[in-house]
């Protein structure tokens, strides 16, 4: 090779912005950590199912995708029409289940793994592809339904070793009873979202008092606890006068009861400020989290009018785990993650290639990994 | 016990900001010390750390939980849009984001024509002209002396920070519209809020009632 292909060729090694080889241990990890949160949503009676990488681009268009459209990898097909690889598989996998299981009633449990795409410019240190795993149960509504998944998912969790993280769970359905009681119009709600959601309550109060909206309500909406524990909820009911906010305690409340039953209390806090993008979770939703890295390394919740954008009326909930935050978490709280015995390797030379050849087939016949090189002359 | 991380804004919030401290009973006196080259400061009794970084890269550490409550101006927190929860306004360091220039660029202004903007902050540039005035603008980022922009004939107008308004008089310049009022504020990473909330809350809860 003369030196210039040389220079050429080793220009091409490097990947882009935002995308990286996943090798050797870490490689073996993901993928024993992957099996692992697998293995326990077959266990809850969860089959797989895998979507197209790319769809159109109307299925993650601003109502149903929780992600900015401007952030979506897009493309043209030979017809011209937009085409997106998929952000997220919520949206992908609901659209699946409208079609498939239009005239089905009966509750759907499925889950899925993969890599989302999201274009994170402005430099700012995040990956542009993820590995996500996750789970959907679709046409139930109940609160059982609800347990079920956020039991799964903190089983899931402690199946990779992890012991010291904190699920808080909300309830969209409160924050929006007081919106209505207090009668704030759509346009503050929204520019209110943004505050309480960040926890920047001297914000939200300004607009509030800007709007015009009574001392009263201003109280309920600063002071909406975050971080409670669940013989704390029934004081966010003060004051609180409508049967949507009150519903959703009364069913925060026994959702927690079953979480009970299924012994994984001791993770779960409440929110009542956590709100999600407008529309997109309609009852409960949660995060989980723990040390080591800055953002939620599972999220999820209940988004009722999701599957009718895609011409079937049924209810939907849904968690996922982020496998680049779980592995960053792993390994920075130094949780030991098994590691798969490697393969052994069996020397030949032109001379006995056959005998070892032979003894190689036989010992991976017998379920042993093996490879096979020859001894170099040198 | 875990070490709670401060980030604290280089420059003048610092001391503020430790004078506060001081009166929540939080004290670490080498933050101040302009003698030191240590880069970190711990205060082993409530098990706190403290660093001084950047204005800019303090929201960058606090997202990814490398500090776990930042202190910086509310310029920097609009200019980065780091997912962290801001939870307090501290109420000193007042200032004002405005748009700057001579007197004659009023003009494009109000009549809404393509005019060049120089900045330090993009961002906070780039939002105010396309989403809140709906103007066309060329935004230039520079990296300090703004206010040479609109004298050496590189941009109409400035957007920058007015603290008096005495660097924009002697040099020729008055401030043509107001962006936003901006003051120091604490920021939070979202994971250590879930994960200290009652030790993250008491030291907020202390700010807050030591605040004048």
């Amino acid at each position: 090779m003369n030196l210039a292909t040389k220079k050429m060729n080793r220009e091409l090694v490097h990947t882009p912005d935002g995308v990286r080889d996943i090798y050797g241990r870490e490689c073996s990890d993901r993928s024993t950590v992957k099996h692992r949160i697998k293995e326990i949503m077959k266990r809850f009676g969860y089959s797989n199912i895998t979507t197209p990488t790319f769809e159109f681009f109307e299925v993650f268009a601003k109502e149903i995708s929780q992600e900015n459209s401007k952030d979506l990898y897009k493309f043209f097909d030979n017809d011209g029409s937009t085409i997106v690889l998929r952000p997220d598989f919520t949206p992908s996998v609901a659209r699946c289940i409208a079609k498939y299981f239009m005239e089905n009633d009966d509750s759907v449990r499925i889950c899925y793994s993969g890599n989302t795409f999201t274009n994170n410019h402005r430099l700012q240190g995040k990956m542009s592809e993820h590995t996500q795993l996750g789970a959907e149960l679709m046409c139930d509504g109940s609160v059982y339904a609800d347990a079920e998944i956020i039991a799964m998912m903190i089983q899931s969790l402690e199946e990779t070793g992890l012991k010291d993280f904190q699920v808080t769970i909300g309830e969209a359905d409160y924050y929006r009873g007081i919106c209505e009681e207090a009668k704030i119009d759509e346009a503050t709600e929204i520019e209110l979202r943004d505050a309480i959601s960040g926890k920047n309550y001297f914000a939200a109060e300004k607009i509030l008092i800007d709007a015009g909206v009574e001392d009263k309500y201003i109280n309920i909406l600063l002071n909406s606890p975050d971080f409670a524990k669940a013989n704390e909820l029934d004081n966010a009911l003060i004051n609180v006068n409508n049967k949507r906010s009150s519903s959703a305690i009364a069913h925060l409340k026994s959702l927690y009861q079953k979480l009970k039953i299924y012994g994984v209390e001791k993770y779960i806090s409440f929110d009542l400020s956590m709100l999600s993008p407008l529309n997109y979770y309609t009852g409960v939703m949660f995060r989980a989290y723990t040390y080591g890295v800055g953002d939620a390394i599972a999220t999820g919740g209940r988004y009722d009018t999701l599957l009718s954008k895609f011409g079937k009326d049924a209810p939907a909930i849904g968690f996922m785990v982020d496998l680049e935050y779980l592995m960053k978490a792993l390994y920075s709280q130094k949780i030991n993650i098994p590691f798969a015995e490697g393969h052994q390797t069996l020397y030949f030379t032109d001379d006995n290639y056959e005998e070892i050849l032979q003894k190689a087939r036989k010992l991976r016949n017998a379920g042993y990994y093996v490879a096979l090189e020859k001894i170099s002359e040198s | 016990m875990r070490y709670l991380t401060f980030a604290l804004g280089k420059g003048r919030l610092v001391n503020q900001t430790m004078e506060l401290l001081d009166k929540c009973g939080i004290t670490c006196n080498e933050v101040t010390d302009k003698n030191t080259r240590k880069l970190i400061f711990t205060n082993e009794e409530l098990k706190l750390k403290f660093f001084l970084a950047k204005g800019p890269d303090v929201p960058t550490y606090v997202e990814y939980g490398a500090a776990d409550i930042g202190i910086v101006g509310e310029d920097t927190i609009l200019e980065e849009q780091r997912n962290v929860y801001e939870v307090l306004d501290l109420g000193f360091g007042k200032c004002r984001m405005c748009v700057a220039g001579p007197k004659s660029a009023k003009e494009l202004l109000d009549h809404h024509e393509m005019i060049r903007v120089a900045s330090k902050y993009p961002n906070i540039a780039k939002d105010y002209f396309y989403n809140k005035k709906n103007q066309t603008v060329d935004i230039i980022k520079l990296n300090g002396s703004v206010e040479l922009g609109p004298i050496v004939g590189l941009s109409d107008v400035i957007v920058d920070i007015v603290e008096t308004g005495s660097t924009l008089k002697a040099n020729g310049l008055e401030v043509l519209e107001e962006i936003c009022p901006l003051s120091a504020r604490v920021i939070v990473n979202q994971v250590s809020m879930q994960i200290e909330t009652d030790r993250i809350r008491k030291l907020i809860k202390a700010m807050k009632e030591n605040l004048d």
